[in-house]
């Protein structure tokens, strides 16, 4: 059975201020639980201040790594009380992921061609 | 032990080329005293860099002495606290436009947030910024403290200071490390083989080196994007690579003379902007993911 599940970022970081790599984890940790577990999660933003792409790329852009289908975490992943700056941030940063994780060596051959040409 | 005379050092190509220079003089030395008698001028954020230098030598054991200050280097260098990191005392800044000169370790993004919050944009003298702007400004600076802790491999921590110029609305923020440089990050990560200024180039354009697994490199591209919507000024100093972005968007590259050793990225940003900064009409953002 699928629950719906709240997750308060503020409360899992501990800080309003959401920088760290390392913060990023802890909440990456969560939301695989949640999602593994076949829950859908709402991502609560109530509380932070700051929040940059170091942090997201920990929290939410390696959840794209292939563990779960672009489309399951579409339709599982949700966000709540944010501001619609910081819903663009995460816009940018699962679009990056998605095309790093597609395939992480074409990504990266793809650019080493680009700046060789 | 080795006397070093240090000219004015200004946020500029000559400055950088001045700290490069004193890097070099001083890579074999095992007293240094730096002679600052002809130093009529250091622009306050450049304490980030020549902090960085000084701190570099201290750990290699060398001695550094700062001796025949003018008095008008020694109020910068009080008002901001940078003397006081090395035993002098911290003057009040009456005028309230400097921003403290500070040591990080590299596990302390969040000390270095609440820095940027509680010492960059508090200023009683900063115009009345919209509460996005400050916002903004917050993000981009911490992206690069992050860009610092995670590209450079450091273990000396990173250094910062800066300095407001109300009459010209700008607000100038240095951020400094002694990593393994740009050109040397990419070079490890993705074995390519970039001169200097070709790595800084690179690592603007939204690549990343990060081999953790994870997806990176928008931290600089940000900053760019951002910058040339502000009207603000970029100059990148790694290794012997110096790289600056105007406001007019006019990019200047060179190859300095000296290595510096690590990564100097400095902010020169608008405060007067007025433009908004939520681009809500040009995507779908109601799903994220």
């Amino acid at each position: 059975m699928t629950n719906e599940i709240k997750i308060s970022v503020e409360k899992v970081v501990g800080n309003a201020l959401c920088v760290a790599s390392s913060d990023g984890e802890k909440l990456y940790q969560h939301i695989f639980e949640a999602l593994e577990a076949n829950n859908c999660v709402t991502l609560s933003f109530s509380g932070v201040t700051l929040l940059t792409s170091a942090f997201l790329n920990s929290a939410i852009g390696r959840l794209y790594d292939g563990k779960f289908t672009e489309e399951k975490l579409r339709a599982s992943l949700k966000v709540a009380d944010i501001e619609q700056d910081d819903k663009l941030l995460i816009k940018a940063v699962t679009d990056n992921a998605k095309q790093y994780f597609k395939d992480p060596q074409k990504y990266k051959q793809a650019m080493k061609t680009a700046e060789e040409s | 032990m080795q006397t070093i005379s240090l000219e004015n050092i200004n946020n500029s190509r000559k400055g950088f080329h001045i700290l490069v220079k004193f890097c070099a003089d001083t890579s074999s030395a095992s007293v240094v005293e730096v002679d600052m008698q002809n130093t009529s001028w250091i622009d306050a954020d450049m304490c980030a860099p020549f902090g960085a230098i000084i701190d570099d030598l201290r750990e290699r054991q060398v001695e550094v002495r700062l001796v025949k200050l003018q008095d008008k280097v020694r109020d910068i260098l009080s008002r901001n606290g940078f003397l006081q990191c090395y035993g002098g005392d911290r003057v009040h800044d009456a005028w309230g436009t400097s921003v403290a000169y500070k040591r990080f370790s590299i596990d302390n993004e969040v000390a270095f947030s609440n820095y940027v919050s509680t010492e960059l944009l508090v200023h009683d003298s900063l115009p009345k910024m919209s509460a996005q702007l400050r916002k903004v400004f917050s993000q981009n600076i911490s992206e690069i403290f992050s860009n610092a802790v995670h590209h450079s491999k450091t273990l000396l921590g990173v250094f910062s200071c800066g300095q407001y110029f109300p009459k010209k609305g700008r607000l100038v923020f240095t951020i400094a490390d002694l990593g393994i440089g740009m050109r040397q990050n990419i070079n490890e990560n993705r074995g390519l083989d970039f001169s200097s200024v070709e790595a800084i180039n690179w690592a603007t354009k939204g690549n990343s080196t990060k081999s953790t697994g994870n997806p990176g490199g928008l931290g600089l591209k940000f900053l760019c994007h951002f910058l040339e919507r502000n009207e603000g000024c970029v100059r990148i100093v790694s290794d012997r690579g110096y790289w600056k972005r105007s406001n007019s968007g006019e990019i200047t590259t060179e190859e300095l003379p000296h290595p510096f050793p690590g990564t100097v990225v400095s902010l020169e940003l608008n405060t007067e902007d007025k433009k908004s900064y939520v681009l809500s009409s040009e995507l779908d953002v109601d799903n994220p993911f």
